[in-house]
């Protein structure tokens, strides 16, 4: 099966998303929801990106991303559930989506959720038919109906220096040295979510500031994805 | 040991007078309410309610200290089961937000530790975690830079604000803001939100919460001197 | 406008040096715990009373159960640990402080203290600072014992908040005199917020504690008549 993978680089940095899908098998009356309800995205951060991610189970960072990128699949509006379901109260797709950070060097989420719509944006699904007898499932693979993907968010963060300093897309070091840290999820002229988990306090003005570029900016991200998925030979 | 108990009378009748979706829900805390420790205090917005406790400045395992500050470790549970990433990030959403506020390097080689429990979440459980933490530390008179309170704001479907939203107003919100600010600047210290909105959405939410913030400070130094003033 | 003085404070409340200034004409201005410097202003940084004493003195009165040690008090502490030449007395702080054998009355190379670990000390900071381990000392500065050391025959050693402890001390503070009248016992505070007592059997001992953890938030009139109460329970127990 044709697995879309996608790379997102920013600078120095880049995360690889890659799609599985398989098909869930639900009894008659649960409804769609439950799928994602059970499908959390998983953010991986190994070794392999960065000497500072130990192996084992995913520390605290990976943990918080992956209920991050979840929140916003299931906040942002930009899948369809319905349009996973296969056979109502039976059968759904379900989307396995891994994130993989190869290169580590801070500004993850950015990261982490431009891969992640772009592979979205990617994802093709094949035709099922149930036999309603047998109740056997036959995919189709020579037939592909793209995924349905009504929004592409986009997110932008920033960090505060010395209380009074912003800076966009920081580094690795630059997040070290950071007093704390603002993310906004922008899609069109909507905010998604603003996250800014504590740190120093900031004003009205500066928050404005944030949500201003990160307006501007998801507009020409949004379109540079839709621009590389044009140029992608199916 | 004595617990001291401070209801936020005004707000509560307000509320069931109008029934306003603009005040904040009945404001109830027992400062002190556990012995063993340093800190301790019950808080409940309307029906939510949570406990948090705070160990310290302690003495700190060898392997966290830090030679110029104390370590500062927040612990949240949930109300049933093992904590999963969602308490996860709200463990390191209040973690950042207190920090920050404590005077951490008045104590170096120590530790200061908070512990929050879920005890009901009907609605705004993060703003009424946060509060509580705050309201933890206050009781354990840990140094502190600024207090931090924390308010919910929901957006409805039909673009209409609830501030403190419950439980079946979450449910049924589009989208859910908690703002959580300073006590000295009113400056803006968290932001999580859930849920799509618009930027002029935001701005209302924030003004709201701003203001609603004020008399959550106003209830912290109700609970503290109420405490303080029963040994004069 | 005037400082508080005597209200309620809480970290982020903010006074400038001319309204400290304004309750007397202190040259200088002297700021005790709880209050911070910043720039020209003054900031609280933990939830108390604001209390003031001439000449310009200035501190936030607030309740800790957690001892912070701080240099010359005195304080009650357990032997944990025997390392070389030094106890190692655990006095509630973050850290464990130190206690030299040769800091006892009379103590010398060759004629040690009988300090066993599981001892009660009654002691005074010689070293509390934030950077450094704390170190406690059983003599004064003439190397004079003053009451302190190993504390032994028995008694019970309970824990207190150390706002109760720093009632117990003040001079204001009846409860001890009132207990005095109608028990006989021996009685160490230390400031950290443990309290030895020893009285004749051992009803009265918990007589004793009871009435002393009960009377945090009682004024003068009702500790009198807490006493009243207790001494009466404690003669009919004994009667049995």
């Amino acid at each position: 099966m044709f697995e879309p993978a996608t790379e997102a680089k920013l600078a120095d940095h880049c995360t690889l998303c890659v799609h599985r899908r398989g098909i869930l098998t639900g009894q008659a009356g649960q409804y769609n929801h439950y799928v994602w309800d059970k499908s959390i995205p998983n953010v991986e951060l190994s070794p392999l990106c960065s000497p500072n991610f130990r192996p084992g189970p995913p520390g605290e960072q990976a943990q918080v991303l992956s209920q991050n990128m979840d929140d916003l699949l299931k906040t942002s509006g930009c899948i369809n559930f319905e349009d996973l379901c296969i056979c109502p109260g039976k059968l759904s797709w379900v989307l396995h989506i891994s994130l993989v950070c190869l290169d580590y060097d801070g500004n993850i989420m950015d990261a982490c959720v431009l891969a992640l719509v772009a592979a979205l944006k990617n994802t093709c699904l094949p035709a099922v038919t149930v036999d309603e007898e047998t109740g056997d499932i036959k995919t189709d693979p020579t037939t592909h109906t793209p995924l349905s993907v009504a929004c592409c968010p986009v997110s932008t963060s920033f960090i505060v220096f010395d209380n009074n300093i912003l800076l966009v897309d920081p580094t690795n070091e630059e997040e070290k040295l950071a007093t704390g840290a603002v993310t906004v999820v922008a899609e069109g002229s909507n905010l998604v979510s603003i996250y800014k988990p504590g740190g120093t306090p900031l004003r009205d003005d500066q928050i404005e500031d944030c949500i201003d570029r990160a307006l501007e900016r998801s507009l020409e991200a949004a379109r540079l994805i839709d621009d590389t998925l044009c140029s992608i030979d199916r | 040991m004595a617990s001291f108990t401070v209801v936020k009378q005004e707000e509560f009748e307000a509320q069931q007078e109008k029934g306003s979706a603009h005040v904040l829900r009945c404001l109830t805390s027992g400062l002190s309410c556990l012995t063993r420790q340093d800190g301790s205090v019950s808080l409940s917005q309307g029906d939510t309610t949570s406990i948090a406790v705070v160990y310290g400045p302690a003495e700190v395992r060898i392997n966290k200290e830090q030679i110029d500050k104390a370590t500062v470790e927040v612990i949240f549970r949930p109300k049933v089961g093992l904590s999963r990433p969602e308490h996860r990030k709200q463990e390191r959403i209040m973690r950042n937000t207190l920090e920050p506020a404590i005077e951490a390097h008045l104590h170096p080689r120590s530790s200061i530790s908070i512990i929050i429990q879920e005890t009901e979440d009907l609605g705004s459980n993060l703003a009424c975690c946060i509060n509580s933490a705050c309201l933890a530390l206050l009781d354990a008179a840990i140094n502190m830079n600024y207090m931090v309170a924390a308010v919910s704001v929901a957006v409805k479907e039909n673009e209409d604000m609830v501030l403190d939203p419950s439980k079946q107003v979450e449910k049924e919100a589009k989208s859910i803001i908690t703002y959580v600010f300073d006590s000295v600047n009113y400056q803006i210290v968290t932001i999580a939100s859930t849920g799509s909105f618009s930027r002029v959405q935001h701005m209302e939410a924030l003004k709201l919460a701003r203001e609603a913030s004020k008399s959550v400070f106003q209830f912290y130094r109700e609970s503290v001197a109420k405490k303080l003033l029963m040994s004069e | 406008m005037a400082a508080p003085i005597g209200n309620v404070v809480i970290p982020g409340d903010i006074f400038s040096f001319t309204q400290l200034k304004s309750t007397d004409d202190a040259k200088k201005i002297l700021l005790g715990p709880g209050l911070k410097e910043n720039d020209l202003e003054i900031k609280v940084i933990r939830p108390g009373i604001l209390r003031y004493r001439k000449p310009g003195v200035y501190w936030v009165d607030c309740h800790h159960k957690r001892y912070i040690p701080s240099k010359g008090e005195s304080v009650i502490g357990i032997v944990n640990q025997k390392v070389g030449d030094i106890f190692r007395v655990d006095i509630g702080g973050s850290e464990q402080a130190s206690l030299s054998y040769l800091s006892f009355e009379g103590a010398t190379k060759r004629n040690r203290p009988d300090v066993k670990v599981g001892d009660i000390i009654y002691a005074k900071l010689l070293v509390a600072n934030k950077d450094m381990e704390p170190e406690i000392v059983c003599i004064d500065s003439y190397g004079r014992s003053s009451g302190m050391g190993v504390i032994r025959n028995g008694g019970f050693l309970f824990h207190t908040s150390l706002n109760l402890a720093r009632k117990l001390l003040n001079p204001q503070c009846i409860l001890l005199k009132t207990l005095g009248n109608r028990f006989q016992f021996e009685i160490t505070v230390g400031i950290n917020g443990r309290v030895w007592v020893k009285a004749h059997s051992d009803i009265q001992t918990i007589a004793i504690v009871n009435a002393i953890v009960a009377s945090e938030y009682k004024d003068n009139d009702q500790i009198k008549e807490m006493c009243k109460r207790i001494s009466k329970a404690v003669s009919r127990m004994e009667v049995d």
